[in-house]
């Protein structure tokens, strides 16, 4: 039995473990998930108007157990970066045989990427991009490139879709520059997320790093929807995120640095 | 999250950040060094800057979400009211998914010190916006 350390069960996520959850071989699932489900995720979700108010992890628990009643679902309703809440997420994250990120910050991927090196676990990451155009999914395993070597090869040169719900209770709030994704991009990309993280679970080790799926013709952008384009990306010896260096631990660590920091004040 | 109070927040500064700010103050005038300062969870540099005529101090802040979250860089000395300047004196200096290497703030790459020389370009642009009323770099795509 394989055990998955999910985060984010989003509109996308949500599709990723409705997929991932209907594999006998998992017997596990560790989901990271703060968010209450609210009326404007309802037409990008799989629940509707009656759940609204309802913690996102306790429908996505519901909606295994229909369908999986045997499988060990682990809610964890909190933040991924909630530091009073490190030990139950390092936990989870060593306990795991794949890890699988469906959240759209950039700081929860960064930190994500951290704990699955720590623990030298494979992951998979899927994003969506502004509109629905298309998305990329990423797989990363222990000692190839993490995600800082990644984002710093692709240049970010397109957003991702990291836009707020719109906030209906401030209408002169701030107007949203980006166009959120409808539903079937996310589910097709969400899919190819489920797949690929499959594929690292049964051992096939996928021969990209990153897959770009662009699902419609956009001019100067993609030339042609549906035509998959795949990115084998070194890890980058100058990487500052992956870099290895030799440090003191512990204790140890926390007197050279207040020795450096003392040094630097008084320059 | 955590610059001061995760272990890779600690190595990163103690590694990468320090090493680098050391660096750029080997040699440098006194009154031209970077000095570091811890305020919470988060650390600020303050130092000064001549890029053309005139010297300005500032600060740059790493807050707890450093390197994923862009350094924060205020210029101290009162400024004329410009193109990229933002409340507080904060300089505009990166734009999200921008395709030019200097706009955009890269973790995987850059140092505190990227920041430093970034305000260093940005108020030589000042300069000669002041001069000219043009802004000489274009803007970030």
């Amino acid at each position: 039995m394989q055990t998955i350390f999910q985060v984010g069960a989003g509109s996308g996520g949500m599709v990723v473990l409705d997929l991932l959850c209907r594999e006998p071989s998992v017997g596990r699932i560790a989901l990271v998930e703060p968010d209450v489900y609210k009326s404007h995720n309802v037409h990008r979700h799989y629940f509707g108007n009656n759940e609204v108010g309802e913690p996102k992890a306790d429908l996505a628990a519901k909606w295994v157990r229909q369908f999986r009643p045997d499988l060990d679902l682990v809610t964890l309703p909190f933040d991924l970066l909630d530091r009073e809440r490190q030990g139950e997420i390092e936990s989870a994250a060593a306990e795991c045989d794949v890890g699988v990120c469906a959240v759209d910050n950039e700081a929860a991927k960064y930190h994500f990427d951290a704990l699955m090196r720590m623990h030298r676990r494979p992951w998979t990451l899927g994003e969506v991009l502004s509109g629905g155009i298309g998305g990329w999914v990423h797989a990363f395993r222990p000692g190839e490139a993490c995600y800082g070597c990644v984002a710093s090869h692709l240049q970010r040169s397109v957003t991702t879709d990291n836009s707020p719900p719109p906030d209906y209770t401030n209408p002169g709030g701030p107007v949203e520059t980006t166009i959120p994704a409808s539903k079937a991009p996310i589910s097709a990309i969400a899919s190819l997320h489920a797949t690929v993280t499959l594929g690292l679970l049964s051992g096939t080790a996928p021969e990209f790093t990153s897959l770009l799926m662009p699902l419609a013709k956009v001019d100067g952008l993609f030339a042609e929807a549906l035509r998959v384009h795949k990115f084998r990306i070194p890890r980058s010896p100058e990487c500052l995120i992956c870099g290895e260096h030799a440090t003191p631990a512990g204790e140890d660590l926390d007197v050279a640095l207040d020795q450096a920091l003392a040094r630097l004040g008084h320059e | 999250m955590g610059l001061l109070d995760t272990e890779a927040g600690k190595r990163r500064l103690l590694c990468v950040e320090i090493p680098a700010v050391e660096r750029y103050n080997e040699g440098r005038d006194p009154d031209f060094k970077v000095q570091v300062m811890r305020g919470g969870s988060a650390l600020t540099l303050r130092y000064r800057l001549k890029p053309c005529h005139n010297v300005y101090m500032l600060e740059t802040r790493l807050h707890s979400g450093y390197p994923t979250v862009p350094p924060e860089t205020r210029v101290v000395t009162p400024l004329r009211h410009c193109p990229h300047l933002l409340e507080g004196q904060t300089l505009c200096l990166w734009r999200q998914g921008s395709t030019r290497d200097s706009s955009r703030w890269d973790p995987a790459k850059f140092t505190c010190v990227f920041a430093i020389q970034a305000a260093w370009r940005w108020l030589a642009c000042y300069e000669v916006w002041h001069e000219t009323g043009e802004w000489p770099l274009p803007e970030a795509k």
